[in-house]
């Protein structure tokens, strides 16, 4: 009765409340509706291979992923240590947790080198854990020699602990099958198959989506490569440097490129950078740096495209957290004595880079969800593969490409496209909350 | 102590050159992106308009009289046996127009001389010459002074070869007629003489009311007292351009709907002058003009809107084959228009506006104005924000189980516009509520503290103080989130819009059975760049042109909106 109550009493304010519910059914009815055909897809697998199974074998132990493991147990035994108050690091000498330059240098080429030969990509990651870690103990140890605040934060341990399971799973597990096995662990997709029945499953058809996310991957990030560098110092610049005359030019240039929509972008790149892509690619196949010749179609070319395409997001966001922080902080460095690229990199940066950071986290969103651009620009041929010149596929492509032709309600190739669209909503739901987070934080400062 | 000074002096320069390449460095990084959008630029109009490839796209060939076409002949000098080459190339022009199809023979001989060449000229008759000498690698030119489309068929000869770009050339061709202008003598005019009157009285007057001087403010003096004159001018032009127009609707509506806003702008002119009067003043400064035709009501800002989408019109009126023809077939892609897809996006969008706007603009009011700080409020917003951030295929995917399959939770719209419709309109729902909601929160405190104090009820508040000064951050909002969704493909494609649609889009088909097909400009894009031949690159490329003309005029409007209503409330 008080709900009759409250309608009657205030109909306006009842009417905009239901329109507001809207948001939450619309939110219900993605998740409703990827949910529920994912599930259908995986127990149409599993009806043939069961949900989950894996073969054990520990001479795996000796490969690229156990040696990584070792490292990051290192570096989990080292991290362990520095922070109990009476260490037994002390037995090594200071000359280690101080290194030369050099020695840091070294260790990044040596990062890249392993990647290019060994094409492993948890050792070099596992690489660069144990680097950050021992750069931190050696702080902490520096500090404890010679005096100074000791904050011990605990972050890095669960991180650790995550990477050194997945590594010790990568390295110790041989064959993966099942629904859940094949989907998430198996690095094959090919989900078109001759069978007798289009609706059924058959033996040749594969469904590990490593396939799709290794590309989906390889464009964010390389476009994050480009865009980052470029849109920071592009909000660097406006923020602090440029006169307002070309602040008044450059900033509607960004936002028209922002509003360029995304398939202009995606002709773009098929006509003009993927050639020039090749052009290098057939350079590098001629020098024997990559195996096989070049394709017009390359994850190369996507990541250039989309890191046009989130530039102008980046540097507006990176210029909005600049532009916030106090003029205080600015003037204060100044009148120390400090240059103006001196304040700009030291306090300016320091000072926004939670806002930084979450522009690029939600740049790195954006691109993940990407999808006519890549289209155009990375292929449709699914193949799990680390040279970048040669055509691909990412989870977006796949889902605009399978879609194209009409696919029959309950078919399995419509099943596909609700799994893997499920996991891109995840993956970017996940960014986008931890983006949005990170983003208050830095509203909540200033 | 010299080496002290010396070394804060190397180390002054030091800093010193770490600044300037430091900021240098910086504004190279931030002029990259004009860079790129020149390079950006410059790639799409380059192969539409500068270099024109294999015949001319016929948005380009407005400004030339006759079309002419330019054959570039570089084919092989031996067959794949080693032998040259001795067969003439044979060349089928081919047209249709009120006399019935003609097809009309040319033989060409390529011989050795590079720069002998002789052109083609065709007219009603038919082609002045059956047989043609041409030089190896030389061009050659087709002139059509019909104005219906040719097209050219290579009967026999070599194949040509590959050109720079590494695609084959192409060997089927379309030549355009010419442009119909607006005075056409062979075909009757577009617009008649009492529609462009219509149109220039209110261009006139827009200008004249814009800058105004000293000289037009005695004639318009004259005005006063002729309240009725002016509304009953107005009326009868109107009715007459409209009676007198001989059946092109748009263009009749558009010159009447001219005459009708002059006469507006005339009546409020006059009323404004008789204003001042009873206030004992003179329309004597050039200031009081645009205070006399009362800026609340907004009169010249529509007025300039009829204008610029009038212009938007004209274009569809003047016969431009690429946007007022649809698509033709496979093998002429200069024929093809983006007729087809206009229209799907113009319904589309509205679609979009009529689902989303009422929702979603109620949801930001009551987020902002009625919503207590509890669990389902921090809910719904974290729903917003987070929906702001989900890829565009998702809503595509969810627009596919829900709206257009039948089984399941489906509504069974099938591949429609209206199915279409209802996905963007879902898409731009978070946008259009994060733009309001942003709006809502900039409107000062004040402004509601003072209404609740004199006793408005909160409804009252909102309806009548709040929203109207959150209007114009609303109405940008809602713009520039139509125009983002104006660009996407994506949900579309998983929608299932196809490129290849030979009739406009019906917007209630899916209601009453008719033909569900339709298209819009960035799937027209999508699938033209997926074709392989070259020749419908060019066609994707103004295509692209021609989108993003639509959306530099969509965001131009929210701009122009948004400053009418910021000066509005300054005053």
């Amino acid at each position: 009765m008080s709900f009759l109550n409250r309608i009657s009493k205030d109909k306006a304010g009842t009417i905009l409340f239901l329109t507001s519910l809207s948001v939450i059914l619309i939110t219900l009815g993605i998740i409703q509706t990827l949910l529920f055909e994912t599930i259908t897809f995986f127990s149409d697998i599993a009806e043939h291979r069961g949900w989950f199974s894996l073969e054990w074998d520990f001479g795996g132990i000796f490969s690229a992923s156990g040696f990584a493991c070792l490292l990051l147990v290192v570096a989990l035994i080292l991290d362990y240590e520095s922070k109990k108050e009476k260490n037994r690091l002390s037995i090594i000498p200071q000359e280690v947790w101080n290194p030369h330059h050099g020695i840091v240098k070294a260790v990044f080429i040596l990062v890249v080198l392993q990647l290019l030969f060994n094409d492993s990509f948890l050792l070099g990651l596992s690489i660069l854990f144990l680097t950050m870690i021992w750069r931190a103990t050696g702080k902490l140890q520096m500090k404890r020699i010679f005096g100074g605040n000791i904050e011990i934060s605990n972050t890095w341990r669960n991180v650790l602990f995550l990477f050194i399971f997945i590594t010790l799973f990568d390295a110790i597990t041989m064959n993966y099958s099942g629904a859940f096995g094949e989907f998430f662990l198996q690095n094959q997709w090919t989900p078109t198959g001759a069978c007798e029945d289009r609706r059924s499953l058959c033996d040749t058809m594969s469904f590990g989506v490593n396939s799709l996310l290794l590309t989906t991957l390889q464009v964010a990030f390389g476009a994050l490569i480009i865009a980052v560098p470029l849109g920071v110092g592009c909000a660097i610049y406006l923020s602090e440097y440029a006169h307002p005359r070309l602040v008044a030019i450059v900033k509607p240039t960004l936002e028209i490129l922002a509003g360029i929509p995304s398939v202009v972008y995606g002709f773009f790149a098929f006509i003009y950078i993927g050639p020039l892509v090749v052009q290098f690619g057939e350079y590098a196949f001629a020098n024997g740096w990559i195996d096989e010749s070049p394709n017009v179609l390359n994850p190369i070319n996507g990541a250039i495209v989309v890191g046009v395409m989130i530039l102008p997001l980046i540097a507006s966001m990176s210029e909005d957290a600049l532009r916030a922080v106090p003029n205080e902080l600015r003037e204060g460095s100044l009148a120390l004595g400090a240059t103006k690229i001196e304040t700009t990199m030291k306090v300016m940066i320091q000072a926004s880079l939670s806002g930084i950071v979450a522009s690029i986290i939600l740049a790195l969103s954006r691109a993940v969800g990407e999808t006519m651009a890549v289209t155009l620009a990375v292929g449709t041929v699914a193949v799990y593969t680390s040279n970048m010149f040669l055509p691909a596929q990412t989870m977006t492509a796949y889902i605009a490409q399978r879609v194209g032709g009409d696919l029959p309600f309950g078919e399995i190739g419509y099943l596909t496209i609700f799994a893997v669209g499920l996991y891109l909503f995840v993956i970017t739901l996940c960014l986008n909350l931890l983006g949005n987070k990170v983003l208050s934080t830095y509203r909540e400062a200033y | 102590m010299k080496d002290i000074d010396k070394l804060q002096k190397r180390n002054r320069k030091l800093r010193d050159l770490t600044e300037r390449a430091g900021s240098t460095g910086l504004a190279i990084t931030g002029l990259i992106g004009l860079l790129f959008l020149g390079v950006l630029v410059w790639q799409i109009a380059e192969p539409t308009f500068i270099k024109g490839e294999q015949g001319e796209i016929t948005p380009a060939s407005e400004s030339i009289p006759e079309s002419d076409y330019r054959f570039k002949w570089d084919f092989p000098t031996v067959d794949e046996n080693g032998e040259p080459f001795t067969d003439p190339v044979v060349l089928r022009f081919g047209w249709d127009d009120e006399n019935g199809s003609h097809s009309h023979d040319v033989e060409i001989n390529v011989i050795e001389t590079r720069q002998v060449k002789t052109d083609i000229y065709i007219d009603s008759t038919g082609v002045d010459q059956t047989e043609i000498d041409v030089g190896r690698k030389t061009n050659f030119n087709a002139y059509s002074s019909l104005t219906v489309p040719v097209s050219v068929e290579q009967i026999s000869g070599p194949v040509p070869n590959a050109d720079e770009t590494g695609y084959p050339a192409v060997n089927t061709f379309v030549i355009t007629g010419d442009v119909h202008v607006l005075w056409d003598d062979e075909n009757k005019q577009v617009f008649q003489p009492m529609e462009l009157l219509g149109w220039i009285t209110l261009l006139i007057l827009v200008v004249v009311l814009t800058w105004p001087n000293v000289a037009v403010l005695n004639i318009i003096q004259k005005l006063k007292g002729r309240r009725t004159l002016i509304k009953l001018a107005s009326y009868v032009l109107a009715g007459t351009t409209f009676a007198i127009s001989d059946g092109m609707f748009v263009a009749a509506a558009l010159g009447s709907i001219c005459w009708l806003v002059s006469g507006v702008i005339l009546y409020k002119i006059a009323e404004g002058i008789e204003r001042l009067e009873s206030l004992g003043r003179e329309l004597s400064e050039t200031s009081r003009l645009k205070h006399s035709i009362s800026a609340r009501d907004g009169v010249l800002m529509w007025s300039r809107m009829l204008l610029f989408t009038s212009t938007l019109f004209i274009p569809l009126l003047i016969d431009i084959p690429f946007l007022t023809e649809r698509y033709q077939d496979i093998f002429i892609p200069y024929a093809s228009g983006i007729r087809a897809a206009f229209y799907g996006t113009i319904w589309v969008m509205l679609i979009a506006m009529l689902v989303s706007i009422p929702v979603s603009v109620g949801a930001a009011i009551y987020l902002e104005e009625y919503a207590k700080p509890n669990r389902t409020t921090k809910l719904i917003q974290a729903l917003v924000t987070n929906l702001a951030g989900v890829p565009s295929i998702v809503f595509g995917m969810f627009g596919l189980a829900i709206f257009v399959k039948q089984d399941g939770f489906g509504w069974g719209l099938g591949p429609s516009v209206l199915a279409a419709g209802l996905t963007m309109g879902v898409m731009a729902m978070p946008i259009i509520v994060l733009a309001g909601q942003e709006a809502l929160r900039s409107v000062p405190r004040t402004l509601r503290e003072s209404a609740y104090g004199i006793g408005c009820t909160r409804w009252q508040v909102t309806k009548d103080h709040v929203l109207p000064s959150a209007m114009p951050g609303i109405m940008t909002g809602t713009i520039l989130a139509m125009s983002r969704i104006m660009g996407e493909a994506a949900p579309l494609v998983v929608v299932g819009a196809t490129a290849m649609i030979l009739f406009d889009p019906e917007p209630l088909a899916a209601l009453n059975g008719g033909n569900v097909n339709f298209t819009v400009i960035p799937i027209q894009i999508y699938f033209w760049t997926a074709e392989p031949d070259h020749a419908w690159h060019s066609m994707a490329a103004a295509a692209s042109i021609a989108l993003i003309c639509l959306l530099v005029a969509m965001n131009s409007i929210a701009i122009v909106l948004r400053q009418h209503f910021r000066k509005r409330l300054k005053s």
